[in-house]
């Protein structure tokens, strides 16, 4: 009776030691974050609108492109992980008409659809971007998952409190913050359904070493993303 | 020639609490009311941080029965006594305080006047919770390096004067109801006063169980985060220092509510945040193990937010069992940088810390994102190798 309890205990003890990991990665980023010019000037009740606006434009370029990639990675995962693989296509399916939100939400504020869709990307998301699909076209690539740790901890972390705080400082109604309030609300299962993902994965230290160091990566990439929007 | 550094030794441990405990039926008269109204805040803060008994420097009429410097200069004749020492004895003070009595000198030298003893060496640490651990490294560093045979560590908090309604009235904090926000009300219920002292040397105690200083990590994440507990700048201009109190003068800084101490519990949220990485980056290097700490001595502001960190901690294998966890936040209160050592005074005075125990001490402070650690080894009495 033994063994199987001791086969459960080390693979906890492999999927804390990835969360511990993670959620290291998680602070380092949101520290990161939090010293940026345009999240300093939320935190400090200074926002401009035109300060929103560049978030609306310079976000969307990259919300563009995730489904894209969580799409590449579905696409490579291989028929063993076939449960990861059905959990990244319902994950894209899901989020791959977001970036119309952030469409509309810029038009609520005053903007203009043609220039929120023909904007160019910052350096930032040129660099994120080029990252995701570079990972997302490797073969099983697992290390996905810990930049999905990353892009998901914004929306249950700090997605809620940034669109209330938005609204707040611009005096916006809801229609011109729903893509954080949105994420904000859905994104709150984000540990739990992120545990059980972790479970569907054949968990060692290389393999942790691949997920930890692809969230670090992202959480750089993005926090630069965010520094190159003002 | 290089000399070996010195193991130095907690071998002392006081606490000087003023007053009778105050419950929480009877905390108003002391805070009095601000613009003659009872505050619709107090119950839910109480039942937040869950504490129930608290002391208070004042009496009901808002006049000090004590200072910092004198709750200060109790607390460590209470260390010198638990140690077996007399306070001749001492080479080092180094005190901590978030506020002193006086806006200059500082809090050290006003402690040493108390006591009444010296020449002596003081440092004198000003931050808030983490102070007490800035001043223990002070003592601990010295004690190692040979620079003293008898350090104290001491820390005390006299916060109940600025609540009063002096502090209040009369300024922009007030809304047009009459009544305070949030971020300044909330501390009135939630911080009180007291002091807490450690005595170190570099033996162990002949006569009773000695705590080695293992290690002290202090780590300030203020170059990322906002200030996020302050006094000195009206709500909302705490990063603008070149807005800060002295910049208008102190009439008009206290018109715009500059004065008061206040707390931002969004930016709050965050830095527990912050604080949680800090320690999970310990286990992760092995420097904590959970599983090998004894007790767990974590100074924390509210019952809630013990509750909130625990979920984490145990998904990420850094949870330390409720079982070991010592606190006395429920009938202390929350006294700030002495919290540790009131803390440390009741577990040391109970007799109960049986030699090869291993105690974690954290304290983290808001004042601007720092988290400070100290890892301490119970030690048995030693009458063979001191003098």
């Amino acid at each position: 009776m033994n063994a199987p309890v001791a086969a459960k205990d080390v693979e906890d003890a492999a999927v804390q030691s990835v969360l511990r990991k993670l959620a290291i990665v998680w602070t380092e980023f949101e520290g990161a974050l939090e010293s940026t010019e345009l999240i300093r000037r939320l935190n400090r009740g200074q926002l401009r609108l035109e300060d929103y606006q560049a978030f609306l434009i310079n976000l969307r370029q990259q919300v563009v492109d995730g489904a894209c990639w969580i799409s590449r990675a579905a696409s490579n995962i291989s028929e063993d992980h076939f449960d990861l693989r059905s959990t990244l296509i319902s994950h894209a399916a899901t989020e791959h008409r977001d970036y119309r939100m952030l469409e509309e939400n810029f038009v609520v504020t005053g903007g203009s659809r043609d220039v929120i869709r023909s904007a160019p990307k910052n350096p930032g998301s040129e660099a994120l971007s080029a990252w995701m699909f570079h990972t997302a076209s490797k073969p099983d690539p697992f290390e996905m998952i810990g930049a999905m740790f990353i892009i998901e901890g914004l929306g249950s972390t700090k997605a809620a409190g940034w669109g209330r705080a938005v609204a707040d400082q611009l005096g916006l109604e809801t229609g011109a913050v729903s893509f954080l309030l949105y994420h904000g609300e859905n994104d709150a299962d984000h540990m739990q359904e992120f545990e059980a993902m972790l479970r569907m994965l054949p968990l060692d230290a290389e393999l942790e070493e691949r997920i930890v160091t692809c969230a670090r990566v992202t959480g750089r990439l993005y926090a630069m993303q965010i520094g190159d929007m003002l | 020639m290089t000399q070996r550094l010195r193991t130095a030794y907690i071998t002392g441990a006081g606490a000087f609490l003023p007053g009778a405990p105050v419950g929480n039926d009877a905390m108003e008269p002391y805070l009095g009311q601000v613009h003659g109204r009872a505050s619709s805040l107090g119950r839910r803060a109480l039942r937040w941080n869950g504490i129930e008994t608290r002391h208070y420097a004042l009496s009901p009429d808002g006049s000090h029965q004590h200072s910092g410097a004198s709750m200060c200069a109790a607390a460590i004749r209470a260390a010198a006594e638990s140690a077996g020492e007399g306070l001749g004895a001492l080479d080092l003070l180094a005190t901590a305080t978030t506020q002193g009595d006086l806006l200059v000198p500082g809090h050290g030298v006003q402690v040493q006047a108390e006591l009444g003893v010296g020449p002596l060496e003081v440092a004198s640490f000003q931050s808030v919770c983490a102070s007490a651990l800035m001043a223990a490294k002070t003592a601990w560093l010295n004690i190692r390096a040979g620079e003293a045979d008898n350090a104290v560590a001491a820390a005390s908090e006299f916060s109940s004067r600025w609540f009063r309604p002096e502090f209040y009235d009369g300024s922009d904090l007030i809304d047009a109801k009459g009544r305070l926000p949030m971020q300044a009300d909330f501390l009135r219920w939630t911080l009180s006063d007291g002091a807490g002292a450690v005595w170190m040397q570099a033996a162990p105690s002949r006569d009773h169980v000695s705590l080695r200083v293992d290690w002290i990590d202090m780590v300030s994440l203020a170059h990322q985060y906002d200030s996020c507990m302050w006094a000195g700048a009206a709500p909302g201009q705490a990063h603008d220092l070149s807005r800060s109190w002295s910049a208008a003068g102190p009439r008009a800084a206290f018109q715009a509510g500059a004065i008061a101490l206040m707390q931002d519990f969004t930016l709050l949220k965050t830095i527990i945040r912050a604080w949680i990485g800090e320690y999970l980056k310990k286990v992760d290097s092995g420097r904590i193990v959970p599983d090998q700490v004894d007790r767990l001595l974590l100074h924390y502001s509210a019952r809630s937010l013990r509750e909130e960190i625990i979920g984490l901690l145990e998904s990420t294998g850094g949870m330390i069992d409720e079982e070991r966890w010592f606190n006395n936040l429920k009938t202390r209160g929350n006294t700030g940088s002495a919290s540790i050592w009131i803390m440390l005074e009741e577990l040391f005075a109970r007799g109960d810390i049986a030699p090869g125990e291993r105690i974690l001490c954290i304290v983290p402070e808001s004042g601007r994102a720092m988290v400070g650690f100290m890892h301490l080894t119970a030690i048995a009495p030693d009458k063979e190798t001191r003098p």
